[in-house]
């Protein structure tokens, strides 16, 4: 945890209320409903701004048997615990991960700490279905090399309970797997309901619109984080991309505005990373498939590179894709893979996407070197020049 | 001088946290009030 209520108080003179929900928006009268839940205690607060942070919340599925105690969705702190606890208590032997995005591959990890054998069901045929192939397929082996049943092209029928309400069977449209533990991973799907219900806008994400400013179409309501849209800035689209360093940006300018200031926040070029077993991943930008659906005339390149000079221990290989507009040459996306200097490297690419660079412009930059930290030709250089010289101009 | 401006967050978790910090920053003699349905605020998940 970061931050207590009382150090709020304390610290920045910030009246926290927790276990308190705002369950009605009243704009003309600019008041909002507060329910202490403690207390089951209702009444109406005025205020002069509003921001709306409600955040998201898991997806769960739609099938029978899904509200079994022992079927878990990951998203806060608390859930965190309510995993653990369960697992503390009654040492599940077989555990399954339902999706394939970044939480359910993280939680593979800490499945297999807990000695569980370990189950990912994908809908797809690869896991991280929405990165570019290349990378899902090294994602793949990650999990192969550390004993993780990766199960493609899964559809969920049921899940069978025993007698406690627990899920002792997942059946799929492939056959059935006895089960200890399960945890869906499916997505999030944005806080919109009080905001709707009082007259807020939704972009065509479902989640909340907004601009530059963090305002909504109603006078005094701001809005940040996961319950809204931000602007991607390379499809130029406005998009739900649900993630804690965007919410904390988009929440710095709703909180300035909200306080009589001018700020604003542009958007995103569409970085995130996550680590898988041993494995790091990160991208910035648009994959393949998104920058084709966008309309940009694409072509990519991918290269294998050391992640330092060969005869430094601890050099690994890093595999770079590199996204780019053919004519052009302008940088539009990058995925990376490798087990060492991945994360931090694709915040070079994410600069480049914002200052709208081309490959030929990357393949120039001037890195610093020396045998501890890169080759000569960093790799993301080695990447640059490789692609350059399929620049048709 | 009139009544202090009053600003209400719903939510916790990290826009809220971060739009409270600031608006204070931005005007200390604001009234700021963030309201969180769970336990919790500030829980960088």
């Amino acid at each position: 945890m970061v931050r207590t209520p009382r150090q709020f108080k304390e610290k920045q003179d910030i009246e926290v209320k927790t276990e308190h929900r705002v369950t009605k928006i009243d704009p003309k009268e600019k008041k909002v409903e507060v329910v202490n839940l403690a207390k089951s205690e209702r009444e109406w607060v005025p205020y002069d701004k509003l921001i709306i942070a409600t955040g998201a919340r898991s997806r769960r599925l739609n099938i029978p048997g899904s509200n079994a105690l022992n079927i878990f969705t990951l998203k806060d702190l608390q859930d965190g615990i309510r995993i653990r606890n369960y697992v503390d208590e009654k040492r599940p032997r077989r555990g399954a991960i339902l999706g394939g995005g970044f939480i359910g591959l993280e939680m593979c990890e800490a499945f297999r700490l807990r000695d569980m054998e370990t189950f990912l069901f994908c809908r797809r045929d690869l896991p991280a279905g929405n990165l570019e192939r290349e990378i899902s397929e090294k994602i793949l082996k990650e999990l192969e090399e550390n004993d993780v049943h990766f199960m493609a092209y899964y559809e969920p029928v049921v899940f069978h309970l025993n007698s406690h309400g627990e899920v002792t069977s997942f059946e799929t449209t492939q056959g059935s797997y006895p089960v200890d533990i399960v945890l869906i991973a499916a997505g999030v799907i944005p806080n919109v309901e009080i905001a709707q219900e009082a007259g807020v806008e939704l972009g065509k994400t479902g989640a909340i619109r907004t601009d530059a400013a963090q305002k909504t179409n109603l006078s005094d309501i701001y809005v940040a984080g996961d319950c809204c849209e931000v602007f991607n800035l390379i499809s130029q689209d406005w998009v739900h991309t649900p993630l804690g360093d965007i919410a904390n940006k988009q929440g710095r300018v709703a909180g300035e505005n909200g306080a009589g200031g001018k700020a604003t926040f542009l958007g995103v070029v569409g970085s995130a990373a996550f680590k898988v077993f041993e494995l790091e991943v990160a991208f910035t930008g648009l994959g393949t498939r998104a920058a084709k659906q966008y309309g940009f005339d694409v072509d990519s390149q991918m290269i294998e590179a050391e992640s330092k000079v060969g005869y430094m221990p601890g050099a690994k290989p890093i595999f770079i894709k590199l996204i780019f507009e053919r004519k052009s040459g302008r940088l539009l996306g990058a995925q990376m893979t490798g087990k060492e200097g991945v994360a931090r490297r694709i915040n070079t690419l994410a600069v480049a996407l914002h200052q709208k660079m081309t490959i030929d412009e990357i393949a120039r930059l001037d890195f610093a070197y020396a045998p501890p930290f890169s080759a000569p030709l960093d790799p993301i250089l080695i990447a640059a020049e490789q692609a350059a010289k399929k620049i048709v101009r | 001088m009139s009544k202090k401006q009053k600003l209400i967050i719903i939510g916790g978790s990290a826009g809220g946290p971060s739009a409270a910090a600031r608006a204070k920053r931005v005007n200390p003699y604001l009234e700021v009030t963030m309201f969180e349905q769970g336990p919790f605020v500030s829980y960088g998940s």
